[in-house]
């Protein structure tokens, strides 16, 4: 084991080119730059984990184009980053497959109607980024059936999608008043509405939103079923991203807030390039990129705001054309209101 | 990581695993080259470095603590007077020396460090050798491996076996009802290959010489105090995790090593500068590289990315599963370092069994360890893969680099060829019997 003068004096000097190259390198790196912006950069695309096929949410039309809200906000991140919306790939995911998907980074961000629960963002060691959607758990029950409230519900046999926490919340809920239930467990969405309507179960379960889409698209035997008022359960659906990157997490929930401030300052789809060259308004000239605009602290374009709301719309917007009056489901704002309007919608300053 | 990054990360990997296997280059050079190659691309920094570091479980440690106390008892000739000692058991026998050798490594590695056994098990081995006048290279590669199969014998003789037992909330008495018994059977392929492996050895019969005596140990008090030391380091890394405020073996390892150093200086035995110069850094060099390397190979995330496709695949045939986790992880640990490896496809298995819904989605996390007993056998297949197919080449685990390196120091290099001699059939008849003890476990559990 003995080396001799002249051998350590040549590891000693590959070690120490090594340590310099090393130094080199990191001085080299751009010190904003996370993994996945600079991997976005260079790909020109962003990933998106969407639902496998919920209208509204995500789902592909007879073309095979996919839209929704989840689709949305990915072409709003799309918009942020590349500057443009089309650069984006959305990823159809199983519920069961979402957290593989996004902790192996093959979506850059997770959206699939992923609930907000201290489990998930602690355990998994992600990041959600705000809340999308606010929902809650509840039941679709046949329109002239007897079940009324969630307490007509005992006994009852309950058709579910598996791998959500739709499984554990009807498990707690049902228990802590001494009610018994059946559970007919469905692979997928679909299969589960499905099964309802073959008659499998006497209630189906889920987000109150998806089920308020199901009684007005799924066509004869659901149409006109009613979701029960109340929920049993929150679950505020938003964008996941991974732990270890906040600059990424930073531009994902700015871009949600952009959507959410655009709304409120009455910035649409149709007049955002226009306003932002009449107002005298110096804080929404900013906000829509006049420089200096927001967009240097994230390392984006000043007009990225501007690009987002241009693509997809503000947030009511996007919520009319998907969920909305101008959508099949009709649904009412609800908690999704803006907070002035007594909703919960509410974005920090950007300033 | 970018795709290009990804691209980068693998043609060097590659690249440096070829210089490694046609011995273009010297291995520690060449490891050092893709490092640096890495870094360059902007692939590696210094948080990946201490990732790798991280992920490298105190191997550095563990080893520069054994080897600086192999080091410092070098001159008490205590080695000399235990290889002799151990000679006369033999009777002059190569089939008892074998024997006894692969006994010895085995009892100690399940519980001690393997690369930290062969470290301090070396000098003696070199010294019988040369005794009964056979090459050492061969029963140094034997040692290694033996080591490395015994890693199987407890929960905590190897890392990969600890890393996937916590996973899977296996405690070590568990582990010793359903696992160890894989580990016996592999030491027994491994003794049953030896005719094969180093048949000259095994038929050798010397006859020794009647006046054999053990060489006297030179400062027999000194050496005591030594042997004191490095006793109460095992006996650390035994019960270290235990104590109040926890010591993990590779502060062990250096406290020992600390301490080691502290009673040479104090006797005046040798200056520290000697001691520390001929510990054997090239290794130490080489195995931090391949870690920071694997580091690199494993960020780029690819192994995860198999989830989905082995659901689409397999479905719920988790018997087929098992057996393709166990020859991937095999054949993956060959040339990789079986800890970042296990750890990549760990993640793997669990997001497989989430995606095929047979488990909840929490069974991602680390706190999840409620594994329905039927699903054992899977993460049984990643340990027998992780912990013996790095048997096969003389990178595929650290036990076999610091065997090499001895060698090497020792004027007999083994090159990446030779080592495959020894360590394929012995990988390939270990593997073939964990796919057997896994299929066997499927039917009891």
């Amino acid at each position: 084991m003995v080396m001799d003068r002249r051998c350590r004096i040549r590891w000693a000097t590959v070690a120490l080119w090594a340590a310099l190259v090393a130094v080199v390198g990191e001085g080299a790196r751009p010190a904003l730059a996370g993994d996945t912006l600079e991997r976005v950069r260079s790909t020109g695309v962003v990933r998106c984990g969407v639902h496998n096929g919920l209208v509204g949410f995500a789902a592909p039309s007879e073309e095979g184009r996919w839209s929704g809200m989840e689709v949305d906000f990915c072409r709003a991140v799309a918009a942020a980053v590349l500057g443009n919306a089309d650069k984006t790939v959305l990823v159809p995911t199983l519920a069961s497959a979402r957290f593989p998907l996004l902790k192996s980074r093959q979506v850059d961000v997770l959206l699939r109607r992923t609930t907000w629960t201290l489990g998930r963002e602690a355990a998994f060691e992600v990041h959600f980024a705000g809340i999308l959607f606010y929902d809650g758990q509840s039941f679709l029950v046949p329109r002239e059936g007897p079940v009324r409230a969630v307490e007509d519900l005992d006994g009852a046999t309950i058709c579910l999608v598996k791998g959500t926490t739709h499984e554990r919340h009807l498990a707690d809920h049902f228990r802590a008043r001494g009610m018994a239930y059946r559970l007919a467990m469905a692979d997928s969405h679909s299969a589960a509405v499905e099964a309802y309507r073959r008659g499998e179960c006497t209630a189906l379960t889920g987000d109150a939103s998806a089920l308020a889409l199901v009684a007005s698209t799924s066509g004869p035997g659901i149409a006109g079923d009613r979701v029960l008022p109340g929920f049993i359960a929150k679950e505020p659906l938003g964008p996941v991203v991974n732990r270890g990157d906040e600059e990424w997490l930073t531009i994902v929930r700015w871009v949600l807030f952009a959507l959410i401030e655009a709304e409120e300052r009455g910035v649409t789809r149709e007049r955002a390039r226009e306003l932002r060259a009449a107002t005298r308004d110096p804080g929404l000239a900013a906000f829509l990129g006049e420089p200096p605009g927001p967009g240097k602290s994230l390392g984006l374009a000043d007009d990225w705001v501007l690009r987002v709301v241009e693509s997809v719309g503000n947030y009511g917007e996007i919520f009319a054309r998907h969920l909305g009056a101008e959508s099949p489901a009709h649904l009412e704002r609800g908690l999704n209101r803006l907070w002035r309007d007594g909703g919960l919608l509410y974005a920090p300053p950007f300033r | 990581m970018t795709e290009l990054q990804q691209t980068v990360t693998f043609a060097v990997f590659a690249a440096v695993v070829l210089c490694i296997t046609t011995s273009w280059l010297d291995m520690a050079v060449a490891a050092l080259l893709g490092v640096s190659a890495l870094t360059l691309f902007g692939i590696f920094d210094h948080q990946d470095i201490l990732e790798a570091a991280r992920n490298s479980d105190g191997s550095l440690a563990l080893l520069f603590g054994g080897m600086v106390m192999a080091r410092v008892l070098e001159p008490t000739k205590i080695f000399d007077h235990l290889g002799t000692r151990f000679l006369r058991l033999t009777k002059g026998s190569g089939k008892r020396f074998l024997l006894g050798l692969v006994a010895l490594v085995s009892t100690l590695c399940a519980f001690l460090p393997n690369a930290t056994t062969v470290v301090l098990l070396a000098p003696v081995i070199v010294r019988i050798c040369r005794q009964l006048g056979v090459d050492f290279v061969g029963p140094m590669v034997l040692t290694a491996i033996a080591s490395n199969s015994a890693g199987m014998l407890t929960l905590v003789g190897d890392p990969a076996t600890f890393m996937v037992g916590s996973a899977v909330g296996l405690s070590f008495n568990r582990y010793l009802l359903t696992m160890s018994l894989g580990g016996i059977l592999a030491l027994l392929v491994l003794m049953a290959l030896l005719p094969l492996l180093v048949g000259e050895i095994w038929r050798l019969r010397r006859e020794l010489p009647g006046d054999l005596v053990p060489e006297p140990v030179r400062w027999p008090r000194l050496c005591g105090v030594l042997l004191s030391v490095l006793a109460g380091m095992i006996g650390l890394f035994l019960v270290g995790d235990g104590l109040p405020n926890p010591i993990v073996p590779p502060a062990a390892s250096i406290i020992g090593a600390s301490v080691a150093l502290l009673v040479v200086h104090g006797a005046r035995m040798e200056p520290i500068t000697d001691v520390v110069r001929d510990v054997d850094w090239k290794t130490l060099l080489f195995l931090f590289c391949m870690f920071c390397l694997v580091q690199a190979v494993v960020k780029t995330g690819l192994v995860e990315r198999f989830s989905t496709s082995m659901v689409e695949t397999f479905g719920t045939r988790i018997a087929v599963v098992a057996i393709v986790v166990l020859v991937g992880v095999g054949v993956g640990s060959t040339i990789i370092a079986n800890i970042p490896l296990v750890a990549a496809v760990l993640f793997l298995v669990k997001s497989y069994f989430v995606i095929a819904e047979l488990v909840p989605e929490e069974a991602l996390t680390r706190s999840f360890i409620a594994w329905p007993e039927a699903y054992l056998p899977v993460f049984a297949a990643m340990m027998f893969g992780g912990t013996l197919g790095g048997n096969a080449t003389v990178i595929g685990a650290s036990a076999n680099v610091v065997s090499a390196g001895i060698c090497a120091a020792q004027g007999r290099p083994i090159s990446f060829f030779r080592f495959m001699r020894y360590g394929v059939p012995v990988t390939l008849a270990q593997l073939v019997l964990g796919t057997l003890y896994v299929q066997a476990m499927f039917l009891i559990l």
